[in-house]
């Protein structure tokens, strides 16, 4: 039973660093406490546990516009993040986790800004049928989070581009995203900011949960070494399955398809199809691809070593497949 | 709710068969029926160690991830594949979609025959 409650509010707003903190909130879960940790992360795309980043994500664009990828732990599709967008998350011992209460928070926080909100499905909220809010849910060692995003007035453009599938031919294990149409709450109350929706949850989760909260400030410990986890490559890009990816075009020289087959986020097997009169092209190119890691930069960079009078086609076809 | 005599079960919803030696581990038909669709499996590889009362994997079912626990403590000898093509499976047939196969098994967790396990399930 929660006896005890707890509020933290983010300082900061980069995801890595925001979901490091989350998962240290997590860690620190103690018998009969329930945190409410609200947070905001500036220009990022956050994808599910067991997507494929590329997959899902304009990677290439989000990085060249200044972004952020991170990965969470809970399941579920990608999603869109800016300072339009305010996170919550209520992190609880298992056995306490209760759908039902910690939905009734955030419903009643939204009905006293007079927006009436419905939960569709196990996973969103909705206001006059539209959705704003997606949720998602983690279990690990007896302690449980429940998340998710509350869009206030995102940037819905920057979502669709980033969201948008890639041109990118990619035949990968994994959850796939469930796209859906999306409208900012803001939309269907003009006054509504992220500061007024902020003290409104804070006052509902002391409602709900009978309890005024303490702070929870986290371990900086556990912060610290966590987010070092969240930025590498390794786990938003090299923990996947494996994957195939291909693409090809026509040149005035001939047409090319390129064959991979990428593993930890490493190129491990190439195939070259052509039928340019350059017959060294494909055995070359095979041999530059296998062992790149699997981005545009790194495999226009093998590509231009090779010194290929084909390089610049080559490359723009890389380029051109937003990975 | 199916819960198959012959074997043993966990508070957290596995089930273990004894297999000469070999632990076959998988989840039960309440687990999967509280999870709900099953769409990505975490496995371990063959050849890591499995810890009694600790995770060796994760399912994600409609949004939530949770941990799958060993029931026993020993070596992964055998990984179920076919669960990352069709993570359904377990969906559709728990007990004859086994998750991995421990051997050398050490330490075993207080495991619940048919009857006290469905009194669990009943509790829970």
């Amino acid at each position: 039973m929660i006896t005890k409650t707890q509020l933290w509010i983010g300082t900061g707003c980069d995801p890595q660093e925001n979901l490091a903190v989350e998962q240290a909130l997590l860690e620190a879960t103690d018998a009969g406490c329930c945190t409410l940790y609200l947070w905001q992360n500036q220009n990022t795309v956050v994808i599910g546990k067991n997507q494929n980043a590329w997959k899902e994500c304009r990677t290439a664009l989000l990085e060249q516009e200044g972004g952020k990828l991170a990965r969470r732990l809970s399941g579920g599709g990608a999603v869109y993040h800016d300072l339009g967008n305010l996170n919550f998350t209520f992190l609880l011992p298992t056995e306490d986790f209760d759908l039902s209460r910690q939905f009734s928070v955030l419903q009643r926080a939204l009905l006293r800004l007079g927006i009436p909100a419905e939960l569709s499905g196990r996973n969103d909220l909705t206001a006059d049928g539209q959705k704003f809010s997606g949720n998602a849910f983690y279990h690990h060692a007896g302690r449980s989070y429940h998340h998710g995003t509350l869009l206030v007035s995102a940037d819905l453009d920057r979502m669709s581009r980033y969201l948008r599938p890639s041109a990118a031919k990619l035949k990968a294990k994994g959850v796939d995203s469930v796209r859906s149409r999306v409208t900012n709450l803001c939309a269907l109350r003009e006054t509504l900011t992220v500061a007024k929706l902020q003290t409104a949850l804070i006052d509902a989760f002391t409602e709900v949960y009978g309890s005024v909260p303490t702070f929870a400030a986290p371990d900086p410990e556990a912060v610290a070494r966590l987010t070092a986890r969240n930025r590498s490559w390794e786990w938003n890009y090299g923990a996947q399955l494996p994957f195939d990816f291909s693409c090809g075009d026509r040149f005035p020289w001939g047409e090319v398809q390129i064959e991979l087959k990428v593993d930890g986020g490493t190129v491990t097997r190439a195939k070259v199809y052509t039928d340019a009169m350059d017959w060294t092209l494909a055995p070359a190119l095979e041999a530059a691809l296998i062992g790149s890691r699997f981005s545009a930069a790194a495999l226009c960079e093998r590509i231009a070593a090779c010194g290929m009078e084909q390089t610049d086609d080559l490359c723009g076809l890389i380029r051109r497949q937003d990975v | 709710m199916n819960i198959p005599a012959e074997l043993k079960y966990t508070k957290s919803h596995e089930w273990v068969r004894m297999e000469d030696g070999v632990a076959v581990i998988g989840i039960t038909d309440y687990a999967q029926d509280a999870l709900g669709d099953v769409v990505f499996v975490n496995l371990p590889q063959q050849g890591d160690d499995a810890a009694a009362g600790e995770a060796f994997g994760d399912v994600e079912s409609v949004k939530a991830v949770s941990d799958l626990v060993s029931p026993v403590s020993g070596t992964v000898c055998a990984v179920n594949e076919e669960l990352v093509d069709a993570p359904e499976l377990l969906n559709s047939d728990p007990y004859g979609a086994w998750i991995i196969k421990v051997e050398n098994v050490a330490d075993t967790e207080e495991l619940l025959d048919a009857e006290a396990y469905a009194a669990h399930c009943e509790a829970e």
